[in-house]
């Protein structure tokens, strides 16, 4: 992490040198001028991934909550099964979908779309986060459930008005953990998008500072810098209710 | 405002059987306590009134209409759960509120019914605060408050005590009645303390295995019950029992069981003889034996001999545990009684206070 920022605030010549210096001796911005300079559209990478990640966050967060909320309540014949199908999901490696996805999108001419980037990034992300919204639900005693019953709610406004707000600190954790793994993922960007106006800023980052002869290693790490802040700040903004979410059965009211 | 009605109610979880057989008529604006241990099934018989649960067989009317497959929020009932079940995101004022806007009554009318039910049960300056600030009294009051701004036509009360201390069980215990008396509802009652039980019915439904063995009112139970469960379920400290052999002739009939002696009425001695057999099980209410000289034995209906095994100082009496050839009997005894651990005593009793159970099926004898 160290090494990042340095060198991002290095010269182009004292960054890659042979014998690193553990610091700057020149410190400049130059690196982070560049990126917003005229030759690159970082501003718009950067909106890209903003987007395309939120939108996959919250796209995940209310499919999951209605979809974890029945493995966790109802009661039918194949919900083990469902539930642990789900879950399969999530064991098969990343690039694994990416054919048929590659196929899919092709078909619903998604394909180098940013939709269609926070329906790739969903599809992965989805069964981790009805997993996790699961076990929200599973926290909130059921008595408060049947409380709302007797009072007349119907199970959705149950789930509105009652579950939802009590599983609020779940509902962030989950979206931020969603929204993280859509930021870090590489591969589908790099696959399903061609044009660089609409690439994400991992996979910009890649595809713009890896040159054949020659590595501009200062302004990758600026960008890395940039790209690595968003998900420190997202992360340490929901620290606190990640704890509060992990221990909200103590929200009971008994 | 509600008759209830639970007619042949049956409640299977795949192999295992919850309730059989349930029977139960509720009288309206009655109070009515399923009681009985742990797993009886009285909850469950709770949850099918209530509409929680469906029944596997058997049916549930209300005023004669069968509510078999009228949803939870249309039965216009209102429960107390054991461990509140209030919303903890809501205020104590929302919590009560809650029901009331799902009626869509106009604000106006809610605030004054939830302010009028709050002086009621003296939570007025609660209003504001979340369940979790409250006590566990606080609570309680609150999960009534709950279900009475309602004005439902059936009340069920699960276990709603059971989270206090003894104190304020006690003093609950006469709110909840207030309440009912205050309100029009039915009420169905769910505990598994028979003193609950006892004080707080019109009449007892006792529950046990998933079948209910009696109803009635509190004093029918206690003196008439039906069957051993019953006998020993009702009554602190419990009823004791004794396992005699049928003796005597058919005129003066004795039951005998080593030194324990008991010359039953001619009434009882029908029965006995009715119920044929030579092995019969005699119960005696603690309060009913009184301790008496060797002499004595002779004269006296019911003599039962034994050795002290414990006895127990509740202040004004004594708790005196024995052990007999046939069972253990428990005496209950003024304080100024001399009993010692490890003595041989002998206590008398009328043979009017006996109860008679079948050896084999514990069924009382009539």
């Amino acid at each position: 992490m160290y090494w990042m920022v340095a060198t991002s605030l290095k010269t182009e010549l004292e960054a890659a040198n042979l014998h690193p210096t553990p610091w700057p001796h020149v410190a400049t911005l130059a690196n982070y001028e560049g990126l917003f300079g005229e030759s690159l559209p970082f501003a718009l990478f950067f909106a890209n991934t903003v987007g395309t990640c939120l939108a996959t966050a919250v796209v995940a967060v209310v499919i999951a909550t209605p979809a974890a909320y029945a493995l966790s309540r109802a009661r039918f014949r194949l919900r083990g099964a469902i539930a642990y199908g789900v879950l399969l999901f999530r064991m098969l490696p990343l690039v694994v979908l990416l054919a048929p996805l590659y196929l899919l999108l092709l078909d619903a001419r998604l394909l180098d779309t940013r939709v269609g980037l926070v329906v790739g990034f969903t599809t992965f992300g989805l069964p981790f986060a009805i997993w996790m919204m699961k076990s929200f639900i599973d926290a909130v005693p059921i008595e408060v459930e049947e409380a709302a019953r007797v009072d007349g709610y119907p199970r959705l406004q149950i789930l509105m008005k009652v579950v939802a707000p009590l599983i609020l600190p779940g509902l962030l954790t989950t979206g931020t953990f969603v929204f993280m793994e859509a930021w870090n993922n590489l591969i589908y960007p790099l696959t399903f998008v061609t044009t660089l106006e609409r690439q994400t800023l991992p996979a910009a980052l890649v595809l713009t500072f890896t040159g054949q002869f020659k590595t501009d290693w200062g302004g990758m790490m600026a960008a890395a810098t940039l790209t690595t802040l968003p998900l420190m700040i997202a992360f340490f903004t929901v620290q606190r209710s990640i704890v509060r979410g992990l221990t909200s059965g103590a929200l009971a009211g008994a | 405002m509600a008759r209830i009605s639970i007619r042949h109610v049956e409640k299977r979880y795949d192999d295992v059987v919850a309730l059989s057989d349930c029977n139960l008529e509720i009288g309206d604006h009655e109070f009515i306590v399923l009681v009985g241990p742990s797993g009886s099934g009285k909850t469950t018989l709770l949850r099918i009134i209530a509409g929680l649960e469906h029944v596997s067989g058997g049916e549930l009317h209300f005023d004669d209409v069968p509510v078999g497959d009228v949803d939870v929020a249309d039965r216009d009932i209102a429960m107390v759960f054991q461990n509140y079940g209030l919303y903890p995101h809501m205020s104590v004022y929302d919590n009560m509120a809650f029901g009331l806007r799902r009626r869509k009554l106009p604000s106006a009318q809610i605030d004054e019914n939830v302010r009028r039910t709050a002086r009621m049960l003296d939570i007025e300056s609660l209003l504001a605060r979340r369940p979790r600030q409250l006590s566990g009294g606080q609570r309680q009051r609150v999960a009534l408050g709950r279900a009475i701004v309602r004005d439902p036509a059936v009340f069920l009360l699960d276990e709603p005590l059971s989270n206090l201390d003894a104190h304020l069980r006690v003093q609950m215990r006469a709110e909840i009645l207030k309440v009912h008396r205050a309100v029009a509802a039915t009420a169905v009652y769910v505990t598994h303390d028979q003193i609950e039980a006892l004080t707080m019915g019109d009449r007892i439904a006792v529950m046990h295995d998933g079948r209910i063995h009696q109803v009635g009112t509190p004093a029918e139970l206690y003196d008439a019950p039906i069957d051993r469960f019953v006998a020993s379920f009702i009554g602190t400290p419990a009823m004791g029992f004794v396992d005699c052999r049928v003796a005597g002739s058919a005129s003066a009939v004795e039951l005998v069981a080593d030194a324990t002696r008991i010359r039953v009425s001619p009434k009882q001695a029908e029965a006995l003889a009715r119920a044929g057999g030579d092995r019969i099980t005699v119960g005696i209410r603690p309060e009913r034996l009184s301790m008496i000289a060797e002499a004595e034995t002779e004269r006296i209906d019911v003599a039962v001999r034994g050795s002290v095994e414990v006895v127990e100082m509740l202040g004004a009496e004594l708790y005196v545990h024995l052990s007999t050839a046939g069972g253990s009997l428990t005496a209950r005894v003024p304080r100024e009684q001399h009993v010692k651990v490890g003595e041989t005593v002998t206590f008398g009793a009328n043979a009017r206070d006996l109860h008679l159970f079948d050896h084999a099926t514990g069924t009382a004898l009539k």
